[in-house]
């Protein structure tokens, strides 16, 4: 095999890549991707913590109370946010309806330490973006007055769980584990899976375009075609998943041993994008290599992710910093992996060049 | 006529299934049952151990032991049980140190996830532990009966919370309409104890990840409305997702053979044969995609029998099938190679996949869930049945545009325009310019520039529910000047094509009359749409924004024509070179026109 000709396939179908501005294509999916998810976040943790936006500051929400002035009407009007109002019910619910009120709860006269629950009616009109806000709210006060009654009714319970003194940290934060446990992850690696899906095209259109023949009459050999069309594939791959990591950077979403990250990728990429050229060797037609691939990868995903310390869950350490010098090791099981794989592909294309077409 | 036009579907239906089976049969059939028994076992595998993504991004310092195992349950906690003085001197490695029962949390944003994360695995494990307690009430003594009420207003102008006074007012307010007696509701819980015990491991859980997603679809929830506080208002309404996975990542794959097989036609000229036989281009399209329209079809029935969902739920589905069978088909004919065909493909199937799921995550919260045929399905598996209103309001515009690209299939399935090998762009101008005619261009942008309103609606809503959730001025400015881009483009498409088949290129009295006749269509087409569908979202404050131009008539017509016009000029004197600055602008008048309207801007 010369490395002149596997270099010439490999810059072949770079240009080509750039001419069909087909990975402008990946980079704006990418792209999408990051912003709608991104908008999403924003947008879910406006709806369940509207205090994260400034805006919100200072509303009050106003409820109707239905029932008794006891415990739970002081918790709700302590609240900033919370404004109770004593009303009979018919009108409560008519002002509800007219959405004078954003909420209704009507409490029974059961006393705390009955035998029975307090049965709290909450109602709340449907459909309604300020009541998912206003039930949050309302969940924090009745878990407030859940533990009050609990603790008047202690002497009946009979197990005696850890408990835990929690910190005011002010704020729920889910946007961490949503950017370094799934985005980061999902964005890194699919340079990998578009790589995979790539080879397949570019091996199978030689076959079902008729090209591959003038491509052999010229001095490349089978295998120096396929080796040049998998470097070109695997050379894409760091590129993209770097420019990502730079934007985050960018967003100010800073990601540790970068370096470490991409090799993983690398790595990862190169098993998947071999497994693609074997489906598309075997089949040389594109819908079904296509499809077994997929189906393949499918598969091969969900087992992976089954087991601690999977590609994935590799690159979130890497990324949070929680990971030793241990990662090298499996680094370095994953690139054996590759090229076990890659000696077989190569006797496997040499077994297939020689058959005749 | 007719019954030779079915004939022909026919022939082309039955030559397509054969043709594919006999290319899929020999090789791909046995792998692909492999496949998929290994796919079952797969998911049975990772039901088993659980998903190990976020395995051990947080490390967690404690000395008290009881709880240190609780938490290293928990994977994204990497446990460390030390004593405390060694634990104070590697306080630093830590985002959580726990020293007793008190949790001490380091000052970072992952420090504060941490924290997050933490109270939920001790949430999750006192409802452990509370629910095995011999006197339920003692251990849940509060229980939340929730009723929803249907507004008597509709839900406009609300969505920001302007209607809240920022003041505190002291007084309670009074209705002003009338008041209906409302039953006093009970004070007992009609549920048994165990029931309700039950109930609540189940919840608890549910958020564990995996769970949480595989257990949505068929579980009704066991105790009505009744719920303990812990269970009102769950974190993250994400559960849909697995909707996306059930039912459209089935169809997106067998679109993919359809896609493919259009695609065949075009290598090597395959085609020839089956467009020199004497049938309609419609009929042959047509009969191609009739197999996996009935697989499709089929695959979506055995889903929703197999989840045990009432059988109209494939009504909302098969719009979902006609879209992308179209899109397919005009993706498989545009493509010039097959990795085009690959990115193209994977590009539109993240947006359409967009498209239906954000949406349907907001199913019970806004009116805005209805443009994705997926909410109907959430409202199914709810038990919410949908109206025939709600039905026209979410998958009119799926019909529409299906139609649509059908037809632009149709017209361009010719040897000319599926042989040749220009490029994307251009070729996409080809094929709008298939249904331009040179004797009649006027009349041609008028109806290009009805039939474009299907999809401008289509990309605006997307718009929609992508920015209606931003605080209030922002999310208002972000889609006025969205929507005035989004028209501005898919009006000058028609003046665009034109500048480009004519020889001459563009006249200055197709400038003039091609502009207004746009404008004409776009206003007729939009009228015509809103009319029929989206009557609901126009009553919302965003509908008024983005729908603004209906008050008046020639006011918009004006804006329409004027702004196209700027875009005409621009091709006329610059060139091609000068589309682009003339969108800009264009887009600019638009947004000032807008702002002027709702009184943002006063003259």
């Amino acid at each position: 095999m010369k490395s002149r000709n596997v270099l010439i396939v490999t810059k072949k179908e770079l240009g080509g890549i750039y001419a069909e501005k087909t990975i402008v294509f990946a980079i704006l999916l990418q792209l999408f991707i990051a912003l709608f998810s991104s908008f999403l976040m924003v947008g879910l943790t406006t709806m369940y913590d509207p205090d994260a936006l400034a805006g919100y500051q200072g509303v009050e929400y106003r409820i109707g109370y239905v029932g008794p002035e006891g415990e739970l009407y002081s918790i709700i009007d302590d609240r900033q946010d919370l404004g109770a109002y004593t009303m009979d019910l018919d009108v409560a619910i008519a002002s509800l309806k007219e959405r004078q009120l954003q909420a209704v709860v009507f409490v029974p006269e059961t006393p705390p330490d009955a035998e029975g629950p307090v049965l709290v009616t909450l109602y709340m009109l449907q459909n309604d973006i300020q009541s998912a806000i206003v039930e949050v709210k309302m969940k924090e006060a009745f878990l407030v007055y859940e533990e009050k009654l609990r603790n008047e009714r202690s002497d009946r319970l009979t197990l005696n769980p850890i408990r835990l003194n929690f910190p005011d940290s002010g704020g729920r934060s889910n946007y961490f584990e949503f950017v370094f446990g799934l985005l980061i992850p999902l964005l890194v690696f699919m340079p990998a899976i578009i790589s995979a899906a790539l080879i397949i095209d570019l091996i199978t259109e030689e076959y079902q375009a008729g090209t591959l023949e003038i491509l052999l009459s010229t001095p490349v050999t089978y295998g120096e075609m396929l080796w040049g069309k998998i470097l070109a594939c695997i050379a894409i791959v760091p590129i993209q998943s770097a420019a990502w990591l730079t934007l985050l950077a960018a967003n100010g979403i800073v990601v540790q041993h970068p370096l470490e990250i991409l090799l993983h990728v690398v790595a990862g990429s190169m098993i998947m994008i071999i497994i693609g050229a074997f489906c598309a060797l075997h089949y040389r037609e594109r819908t079904s290599a296509q499809f077994i691939f997929s189906t393949a990868v499918v598969v091969l995903i969900i087992i992976a992710m089954s087991f601690p310390y999977n590609p994935l869950n590799l690159i979130v350490r890497l990324a949070v910093g929680t990971i030793g010098s241990g990662h090298w090791i499996l680094l370095s099981g994953f690139l054996a992996l590759s090229l076990l794989m890659s000696l077989l592909l190569t006797r496997y294309a040499s077994r297939i060049s020689r058959l005749p077409q | 006529m007719s019954v030779g036009y079915l004939r022909q579907i026919y022939v082309v239906a039955r030559w397509e299934l054969l043709r594919t089976l006999s290319t899929m049969g020999r090789g791909v059939l046995p792998v692909a049952i492999t496949l998929f028994i290994l796919l079952v076992a797969a998911s049975g595998l990772t039901a088993q151990s659980g998903l190990h993504i976020q395995d051990g991004i947080y490390r967690l310092g404690t000395d008290n032991v009881p709880a240190g195992e609780v938490i290293a349950e928990d994977g994204r906690f990497m446990v460390f049980i030390d004593s405390r003085a060694s634990l104070l001197n590697t306080w630093d490695s830590y985002d959580l140190v726990i020293l007793g029962s008190e949790v001490y949390v380091r000052d970072t944003e992952k420090g504060h996830a941490a924290l997050t994360s933490l109270e939920q695995v001790f949430e999750r494990y006192s409802a452990f532990m509370n629910v095995q307690e011999p006197d339920l009430y003692a251990a849940y003594p509060l229980w939340i009966n929730r009723i929803y009420e249907r507004s008597t207003i509709d839900f406009s102008a609300t969505q920001s919370g302007q209607q809240i006074s920022p003041i505190p007012q002291r007084d309670a307010p009074e209705p002003r309409g009338d008041v209906v007696p409302v039953a006093t509701p009970k004070a007992t819980v009609p549920y048994e104890p165990d029931q309700l015990r039950a109930e609540i491991s189940r919840t608890a859980a549910q958020d564990d990840t995996i769970s949480r997603y595989s257990q949505v679809i068929g579980q009704e929830s066991g105790s009505g409305s009744f719920r303990t506080p812990n269970q009102l208002a769950p974190p993250l309404p994400f559960d849909s997702i697995i909707l996306i996975f059930v039912f459209i990542f089935p169809l997106y794959f067998t679109s993919q053979f359809f896609m493919m097989s259009i695609m065949n036609e075009r290598i090597e000229r395959r085609g020839e044969i089956l467009l020199s036989a004497p049938y309609h281009p419609s009929a042959i399209i047509i009969g191609k995609a009739l197999p996996y329209f009935v697989m499709m079809v089929a695959i979506s029935l055995i889903l929703i029998v197999i989840s045990s969902l009432p059988v109209n739920t494939i009504l909302p589905l098969i719009p979902v099938i006609f879209f992308f069978l179209a899109s397919a088909l005009v993706i498989g004919m545009l493509a010039r190679s097959f990795k085009e065909l690959s990115f193209l493909s994977i590009f539109f199937s993240t947006i359409a996949t967009s498209y239906l799921f954000f949406p349907s995550i907001f199913a019970n919260v806004h009116v805005v869930s209805l443009i994705s045929p997926l909410t109907l399905i959430v409202l199914e598996i709810q038990g919410d049945s949908f109206t025939l209103m709600d039905y026209l309001y979410s998958t009119s515009l799926f019909y529409l545009t299906s139609i649509i690209l059908l037809y632009a299939g149709a017209v361009n399935f010719t040897e000319e325009r599926l042989f040749s090998l220009h490029r994307l762009i251009p070729r996409t101008i080809e094929f709008i310019s298939a249904g331009i005619s040179k004797t009649y261009p006027i009349l041609s942008v008028f109806v290009l520039g009805g039939l474009v309103i299907p999809f401008v609606f289509m990309v605006q809503l997307m718009g929609l529910v992508l920015f209606f959730n931003l605080p209030m001025p922002l999310s208002l400015l972000l889609l006025i000047g969205y929507a005035a881009v989004t028209e501005e483009v898919a009006k000058s498409v028609g003046i665009y094509a034109l500048a480009k088949i004519l020889p001459g290129g563009l006249t200055w009295r197709l400038v003039i009359f091609g502009s207004a006749g746009t404008a004409l269509g776009f206003l007729a087409g939009e009228k015509l749409l809103l009319f029929a569908t989206i009557t609901e979202v126009t009553e919302s404050i965003f509908g008024s924004v983005m729908f603004l131009s209906l008050q008046l008539l020639w006011m918009p017509f004006l804006l329409h024509a004027g702004c196209l016009a700027v875009v005409a000029v621009a091709l006329k004197a610059g060139g091609f070179r000068w589309y682009i600055p003339g969108i800009i602008l264009a887009t600019f008048i638009h947004v000032i026109y807008n702002l002027t309207v709702i009184g943002v801007i006063t003259l």
